[in-house]
This record gives C-alpha cells, sequence and structure tokens, in this order.
C-alpha cells in the first residue's frame, strides 16, 4: 500500500500543475454548492435568529419587508414613518414595553439608531469600555464602528448632512462618543446607538439656542406678545450640545406627533401580545403590527427557493466538469500508455499498477475534497457575515 | 536456461509469422540475436519472457514451462527471474534514479522492499558509476546515464536470465562498452543467461553464439555455452 | 526507507491537511455575556426623582427595597441637574420613579429605561394645575411655541399623594408579585398616616376659615386647591431680602386683603421677618418637603409645619 501511494504520489507532486488544477476543479466542484449551502444557511440562521428574537414590530402602514429590514439590520431604506405616539400607547397599554426605533440618519457612513436604553437590554448588548448614553447629544457604538473610525469613549462624531444640497435641511449634530459595546456579531456591532431624542435635534425638531428672554438674545427676537415670545431664522442654534447649553435645548410640540420608524413591542406575555396584534388588525389602525419571524421566514423561502436553482445550476455545471476531470484522467492514460507497457513487461502485477492509476485518482479527489471542506469552514466562520453585511450595505 | 519447441507465434494483423522448430539456450550462456528489421527479434524476446504467448509450441524458462502459466503467474516469474533491458531505456520520468532502480520492487507484491535491497541497488549504482545521482530525476540524465539506471533496475533482482534489446542502440561507443561490460559482467560472476538482441556487427565477437532470425524458417539449431 | 525528497513532500501535505482540518473544525465567533439574571432575593434597587417619592417608596417597600434620591440636600430636585454618572446610576436602577408634572426637568435631556421607569402622577394627571405665567418661545410666526408647564408640589396635597403612593405600590407589586402582601401591608400604613394628615389639615382650615394667608413663593397649589384657602403668593425667598417694589406690593396685598400671615417654605432670614414682624406681619414655615428635611422625615417636616400653621387664628389642638 505504501508502494502504490509512493508513486501515486510521486507522479501528481511530478505534474503539479496538471495536479493543481484538477484539485482546484475539484475543490470548485464541492465547494461551491457546499459554500453556498452554509453561507445561505449560516445568513439565514443568522437573519432567523434575530428575527425570532423580536416579538413584536409596529410601524407605519407600508411594506413589511421594509419595515423589517429597517429595524433589524439597519438597513438604509427608511420605511414609511409612524409617530411616537404609538410607543405611548403601547407602553400605557401596559401589554408591552414599547422600544422606540429612529433609523434614519447616518455618521460617517453607519446608520444612526435612535432609541431608549431598554433596547440594549433587550438585544443583551455589553458594554466593553466606557458607559451608556446619558444626556442628549451623547452616543454608544457598535464595536466595529469604533474599530473602524477608531474611535473611544471621548471621542466625537458628527452626524452626516442628509442632503448636501439641502442648506435648509437637516444640520449636522457633533456627538460625544460615551461608549463602545462589546461585538455582538450582528448588525448592532455596525450602529451608532443615540437617545431617540438626539436624532429628534439631528432633524430639527429639537434644539439650543440662546435664552430669548436675555437682552444679548434681542435680535434674534421677532416678536413679543406678553409672555409670548416669536424668534427670527438668525437665531444661533447650537450643533453640539454640551454641559453648558444642555439646558437650552428643547422640543417645540407634542412628543407624540414626533417620527418614528418602528416600535419594538416587548409582551408582556403571550396572552398580551395577542391582545396586542389584535388591536392592529382593525383596517382603520393607523400602524400596523408584524412578527419580524414571519417576515423573515416568507422572505428567506424566497431566497431559499432561488438557492435551490443555483444549487441545481451547480451541480450541472460540476456534473460537467466532473466529466471533464474524467476525460483528462483517460487523455493522460492514454499518453501514459507506453509507461504502462513498460510497468506491465518487466512484470508488474497489472492490480497494482491499476492500484496506482486508481491512488492518483483518489488522491486528486481527496485533496481537492479537503480544500473544499477547508474553505467551507472558513466560510463558515467568515463568509456569512460578510455576504450580509455586502448584501445590507 | 531456455528451450523452445515447436513454436508458432503471429499477429492478428498482418503476415508476420515466427516458426521456432527447437531451440536450446544454456545457462549462462551469452547470446546475440541478430536479424534484419521486421524478422521478429524482439518477439522473439517477447516470447522468452513470457511477454507474448506463441499460437502453438511451449517455451521453458529456467526449467518453468512458462507458456503453461497463467498471466499472473508469468508476471511474478518474470519480475523475480528476468531482467529487461530496452533501448530506449523506458524510465519513469518522475520517479528518481534511486526509484527507478527499486521500480520493480514496488510494482509487484511477489517482491519486498527492504533495506537489504535498498542497499543492493546503491551498490549497483556506484558499481555503474551513478551512485552521486540517486536523488535525481531522470531526466537530467544523458543516455549513457539513463542505460545505465535501466540496467541496474533490469539487475536489482538478481535475475537469471537477462533480455537486452539494442541496449546500446541510443549510446555512444563509450557507454555502448561501458554498458555492455557491464552485462557481461554479470553474466560471468551470477552465472545468468544473456540474450541480446543488436544491429551491430562489431559486438558479435564478444558472444560465445549468435542466432540469425532468417535461421527460423527452416533448421532448428541448440547453441551452447 | 523513505528518501529525503519524500520526507518534504509528505511533510508539506501534512502541514496543510492539518491547517485545513484546523479552519474547517474552527469554532464560530463567540456572542456577547447573557446578562446576570436578576437576583430575587435581593432588594429592589429603585431611585426617585425627590424626597416625597423616596419616602412613600420606602414606607410601602420596607426591607425588600433599596431607595436613593442621589441629590444633595441643598438643592431644589425640580431644578436639579445630575451629572452623567449620576444619570448612568439610574439606568441601572430596576425601578425609576418619576413625578410626573413635568417636575425633574433634567428628564427631559436624559436617557433613561422606559421599561423600568414610572410615572407615578399617572393616575392624577387630569388634577395637574397649569401655571399661567411662564414665559414661552415659538420660531417664526407658524411655530410652536414650548409648553407652559404644571405646578409640580402635588403631594402637600395629601389624597394626591396616596395616589403617588399607589402608583409605587403597583410598581412593586409588579416587579416583585412575591412580595405583594408587604408591600401592601406597607402602603396601607402609609396611606393611614397620610389620612390622618389630610384630616388634621381639614381641621386646620376649617378653623382659619377664610382668614387669608400669603405664600412666599408658588409652590402651594395643591395645599390652597384642597382645602380651599383664601391664598395669594409672592415670589420672595427666604434667604434672599426682596427690594423695595416687592415690599410695597406686599403692603397693598395686605391692604387689600388683609391678612398678616407669610406662609415660608424655610425659615425667613433674620432681617426679613424682623422688617415683617415690624409691619405687622407673622411668618410661619410649612416646608415643601421636596427635599431631605433637615430633621425627621415627611410625615414629622409635616406635623411640624401643621404646628407651625395653628398659630394662623391661634387655633389649638382638638385631638
Amino acid at each position: 500500500m505504501r508502494d502504490v501511494v509512493y508513486m501515486a504520489w510521486r507522479y501528481l507532486v511530478y505534474n503539479r500543475v496538471k495536479t493543481t488544477i484538477l484539485v482546484l476543479a475539484i475543490m470548485l466542484i464541492v465547494y461551491l454548492p457546499a459554500g453556498l449551502n452554509v453561507l445561505v444557511g449560516q445568513s439565514a440562521a443568522r437573519l432567523t435568529a434575530r428575527a425570532g428574537a423580536t416579538p413584536l414590530l409596529v410601524g407605519a402602514k407600508g411594506s413589511a419587508v421594509e419595515l423589517t429590514l429597517n429595524s433589524l439590520y439597519f438597513d438604509s431604506g427608511t420605511p414609511e414613518l409612524a409617530r411616537y405616539r404609538e410607543a405611548e400607547r403601547i407602553a400605557e397599554s401596559r401589554l408591552a414595553d414599547a422600544i422606540p426605533l429612529y433609523v434614519r440618519y447616518r455618521a460617517r457612513g453607519y446608520p444612526i439608531v435612535g432609541t431608549n436604553i431598554d433596547y440594549f437590554d433587550f438585544r443583551r448588548l455589553r458594554l466593553a469600555a466606557g458607559r451608556s448614553m446619558a444626556v442628549l447629544g451623547e452616543c454608544v457604538l457598535g464595536a466595529a464602528v469604533a474599530k473602524d473610525l477608531g474611535l473611544e469613549p471621548g471621542s466625537s462624531l458628527v452626524s452626516s448632512p442628509e442632503n448636501v444640497f439641502d442648506l435648509a435641511g437637516v444640520y449636522p449634530l457633533k456627538m460625544h462618543v460615551t461608549g463602545v459595546l462589546a461585538p455582538s456579531f450582528g448588525p448592532d456591532d455596525r450602529a451608532v446607538f443615540v437617545d431617540i431624542k438626539t436624532t429628534w435635534i439631528i432633524e430639527g425638531l429639537g434644539h439650543g439656542h440662546q435664552d430669548l428672554d436675555e437682552p444679548a438674545a434681542a435680535s434674534g427676537v421677532l416678536s413679543r406678545d406678553g409672555r409670548r415670545i416669536t424668534a427670527n431664522a438668525s437665531v444661533v442654534q447650537y450643533n453640539e450640545i454640551t454641559a453648558e447649553n444642555l439646558d437650552s435645548f428643547h422640543f417645540h410640540g407634542d412628543f407624540g406627533d414626533y417620527p418614528i420608524s418602528a416600535v419594538l413591542a416587548v409582551p408582556r406575555d403571550d396572552r398580551a401580545g395577542v391582545i396586542l396584534q389584535g388591536r392592529y388588525e382593525n383596517a382603520d389602525a393607523p400602524a400596523q403590527i408584524l412578527r419580524p419571524g414571519i417576515v423573515i421566514d416568507d422572505l428567506l423561502a424566497t431566497v431559499l427557493t432561488i438557492r435551490s436553482f443555483v444549487v441545481a445550476a451547480m451541480l450541472i455545471v460540476g456534473s460537467g466538469t466532473l466529466v471533464t476531470v474524467a476525460l483528462v484522467f483517460l487523455l493522460s492514460l492514454r499518453l501514459r500508455r507506453r509507461e504502462l507497457e513498460t510497468l506491465l513487461k518487466i512484470g508488474g502485477a497489472r492490480s497494482r499498477v491499476a492500484a496506482v492509476l486508481c491512488t492518483e485518482v483518489v488522491v486528486v479527489l481527496v485533496l481537492g475534497a479537503v480544500l473544499a471542506a477547508g474553505l467551507t469552514g472558513v466560510t463558515r466562520r467568515l463568509g456569512a457575515e460578510a455576504i450580509q453585511r455586502f448584501i445590507l450595505s | 536456461m531456455i528451450r523452445i519447441n515447436d513454436l508458432q507465434f503471429g499477429y492478428r494483423e498482418g503476415d508476420f509469422s515466427l516458426r521456432v522448430a527447437d531451440l536450446r539456450i544454456d545457462k549462462g550462456a551469452t547470446v546475440a540475436v541478430i536479424g534484419p528489421s521486421g524478422s521478429g527479434k524482439t518477439t522473439l524476446l517477447n516470447l522468452m519472457a513470457g511477454i507474448a504467448l506463441p499460437r502453438a509450441g511451449r517455451v521453458s524458462t529456467n526449467g518453468v514451462e512458462i507458456t503453461a502459466l497463467d498471466d499472473r503467474a508469468r508476471r511474478e516469474f518474470r519480475i523475480a527471474n528476468i531482467g529487461l533491458v530496452f533501448q530506449e531505456f523506458e524510465l519513469l520520468e518522475y520517479l528518481s534514479v534511486l526509484d527507478n532502480i527499486l521500480l520493480p520492487y514496488r510494482i509487484t507484491p511477489a517482491l519486498h522492499l527492504d533495506r537489504v535491497v535498498r542497499e543492493r541497488a546503491e551498490d549497483l549504482a556506484r558499481q555503474v558509476g551513478i551512485a552521486d545521482k540517486l536523488v535525481r530525476l531522470v531526466k537530467r540524465l544523458s543516455h549513457g546515464e539513463r542505460q545505465r539506471v535501466a540496467v541496474c533496475r533490469a539487475l536489482l533482482t538478481q535475475p537469471a536470465l537477462l533480455l537486452a534489446d539494442e541496449p546500446t542502440g541510443n549510446l555512444d561507443p563509450v557507454n555502448r562498452d561501458r554498458v555492455l561490460d557491464f552485462l557481461f559482467d554479470y553474466s560471468r560472476s551470477a552465472g545468468a543467461t544473456l540474450v541480446t538482441v543488436t544491429h551491430d556487427r562489431d559486438l558479435l565477437g564478444r558472444f560465445a553464439s549468435v542466432i540469425d532470425m532468417k535461421s527460423f524458417q527452416d533448421l532448428p539449431e541448440e547453441v551452447a555455452s | 526507507m523513505i528518501t529525503t525528497a519524500d520526507r518534504g513532500d509528505v511533510f508539506r501535505a501534512s502541514v496543510l491537511l492539518v491547517v485545513l482540518a484546523l479552519a474547517g473544525c474552527a469554532p464560530d465567533g463567540g456572542s456577547a455575556m447573557p446578562p446576570g439574571e436578576p437576583d430575587a432575593a435581593a432588594p429592589l434597587s429603585v431611585y426617585t426623582v425627590n424626597y416625597p417619592l423616596q419616602y412613600f417608596a420606602q414606607r410601602i417597600g420596607g426591607d425588600r427595597v433599596n431607595v436613593v434620591f442621589p441629590a444633595p440636600a441643598d438643592i431644589d430636585p425640580a431644578f436639579w441637574r445630575p451629572v452623567p454618572d449620576t444619570i448612568v446610576a439610574y439606568q441601572q436602577a430596576d425601578l425609576i420613579l418619576l413625578h410626573g408634572a413635568e417636575y425633574a426637568k433634567w428628564i427631559k435631556s436624559a436617557s433613561l429605561p422606559a421599561a423600568r421607569t414610572v410615572d407615578t402622577s399617572v393616575g392624577i394627571r387630569d388634577q395637574l394645575i397649569p401655571i399661567e405665567d411662564a414665559v414661552t418661545h415659538g420660531h417664526g410666526p407658524a411655530g410652536e411655541h414650548s409648553h407652559q408647564g404644571y405646578a409640580f408640589t402635588t403631594w402637600l396635597d395629601p389624597g394626591l399623594a396616596v395616589e403617588h403612593a399607589r402608583a409605587i405600590l403597583d410598581a412593586f407589586v409588579e416587579a416583585r408579585p412575591q412580595d405583594g402582601p408587604a408591600f401592601r401591608a406597607g402602603f396601607t400604613a402609609l396611606e393611614a398616616d397620610l389620612v390622618e394628615l389630610d384630616r388634621q389639615f381639614e381641621r386646620w382650615a376649617q378653623a382659619v376659615a377664610d382668614t387669608p394667608v400669603i405664600f412666599s413663593h408658588p409652590v402651594y397649589q395643591y395645599l390652597t386647591r384642597r382645602y380651599g384657602l383664601n391664598a395669594v403668593s409672592l415670589h420672595w425667598e427666604p434667604n434672599e431680602m426682596p427690594d423695595e417694589s416687592q415690599w410695597r406690593r406686599l403692603e397693598v396685598l395686605i391692604h387689600d386683603r388683609g391678612g398678616r400671615w407669610i406662609i415660608w417654605e424655610d425659615h425667613p432670614v433674620e432681617a426679613i421677618a424682623e422688617r415683617l414682624r415690624s409691619s405687622g406681619s407673622q411668618s410661619v414655615v410649612l416646608p415643601t418637603c421636596a427635599n431631605t428635611p433637615h430633621e425627621g422625615d415627611y410625615l414629622a417636616a409635616m406635623q411640624r409645619g401643621i404646628t407651625a400653621l395653628k398659630r394662623i387664628g391661634d387655633v389649638r389642638t382638638v385631638p
């Protein structure tokens, strides 16, 4: 046996280019469908896990997929906006805890997630450094954001203008980094978390400026009517919230009218969840409620169907490649006819000569399969996250 | 050593026909086989080695009627008892010099490759002057060196019969003499029978006897050492 | 015997296979550590935004709660601004008790966990008193104007105080159902004390009838409403000498309405008290107890206040 393997190995090493090409071909034949299966399976598992861990989502009526992707994966497409009073309504019902989400703005390419402290408890996110945000203008970074941008507690990060050409639009807000989350190997790693009120300040619904009752702010006063002061557009608004100007920040109007992208509803129990869902099933309800797990399952069913087609196509191509590989082996046998005749002439056993040839084939197949297995393992470790990032970027 | 009786051989295609009524070669004899192209010199060697089988007749080598053996038995007999040397060397390009010499021990379960065999191979290489090239691939050797490797391979099993088909046909005179000397030395020292096909009439004087293929048409011949 | 060339190839092949095998067998990246489950045996950690809530919570919870009100003792909690580290401490509490009525201005700009935050005024929102004289502003002719705000010293109305306490009880029972009986017992005892306090205030109010009184500061709205007091408010501070225009306004008030009793949140400085006495006015102290009293607790401070109030109209205590 050792001699057989030795002879086969020496032949393969001598013809290393041909051997390498054959091994790579086998590797691809095995890896492509296997790797795709792993990628899709892992991605599906991750998507499903995160969606399954989110009991209910409430948002404006519209695309359920868009609402789910934006709320769970902070996808760049902002769904139809709902009102904050949906969160207030759910909280007052005592049926569920209501975690508001407002995912619309970005900071250096990363989504700014406006929410509240409950979100970290819900997602079981822990701090690796610093502390959570305490006041307006503070932010907590996902692990990947901090690493990519080289930021740490004490650094600052400016929100991006929504539209560089819209001078009257959203102004950049300089936010203070107070903490960095530990890696959670999900979308939270690539997000910037702020209190939802900070998001409203970015939008311009809240702001800070000089006290209009003070003489120094006189140039910013449009009119006075008793104790009601109307400011003009020249009043200076702060684009950074500091300890000194924090008290000047305020909001106009009712919070209930302020925009959000979704509410993460965590029911107190199953019965409360059913009751809550029932309240939104009325066609006149102002918002929709959905179970992210079902939305993702439906989405994945489509993806998995596509995957089946792709795998079938790969298998067909793979079969063709396998036939080609077999042809290569047969042609090389023809080229080696003289060598084989010599071996037989000098008295070599037919079985042993055949064993050497078969071993060459087996070694190529095994090497190809081992490489494919290794690549599949690497894909299992790194691929799903990379693909998810690619899809969601 | 070799006995051929009432042999008739022909290929399926073509008109070639070989008939040997009676041929005897004694043990230790050195025999040259001559004849025009197509006269069946190589075929005769193949018949002696059991590589080819006659339509009729018997071939016995070293007391064994090889025409009565099955394919597997003939192979095992051949690889253990008969050394073959070819004009085109017939070495495996992807093996080293040493591995080519050891080849018979790797391609049959009838022989066992051990330290004794390896030492014998290295000794043979030393005798022919290629001991410093054992780990090289054969494609890096000259024609003379390659043929010496082929000769070592043929002698590794210490065969009783050496069949060489134009072993010096592709060699220069110096290497030709060197290879022939080695073959004759082995035949002498081991008492092995040497049968060599050659076109070179200048070499005939070195052989004890000559077989002319033209003679197989009519007359029986007995060859003594 | 394997030659040197053989060994090299075999070794390289082995290394390659081991590396590939390890790559395939490497475990997936780890997930974040799950948080520890709250210890059901440890006291419930409770943070409040003022002293009355702290008192009520401690009375209701007993040793099953650990109530913290971290503001310094010399600061008005309504205008206190905690540092971020203190806000983080609030975030880590099991429960955060808010007063409601837009009390504690710092809350609007802070990040607190809504799921663990309780607005103890949720049952009395329709009884809150809006403030009429706040300065508001808006942006542009059509812009929204900021909200005016509410009076926030609801705990000076024992009836509303009971409702705050009831909200605290509900929150405690929801958080620790197994301690429900103990919490209810604590609430019942507190309620009894507050009802008794209410009774004493009522008796005093009946005794003074329509005697005009002047509050040094507009922080007694709920007391006034509950007991139908004939009262107006100044904007005086006990440690700041009023200016002459303020003294004149006082004189006008006294001239128009009568009544010479000034009810203060805290003892006025001697200069103020002396001038008041020289003009025929008297001072009594009814602390608002927004922050921790200098001595005793909320009930003791209220008792002292009632005792001082009884000087108005020279009312004697009738058990």
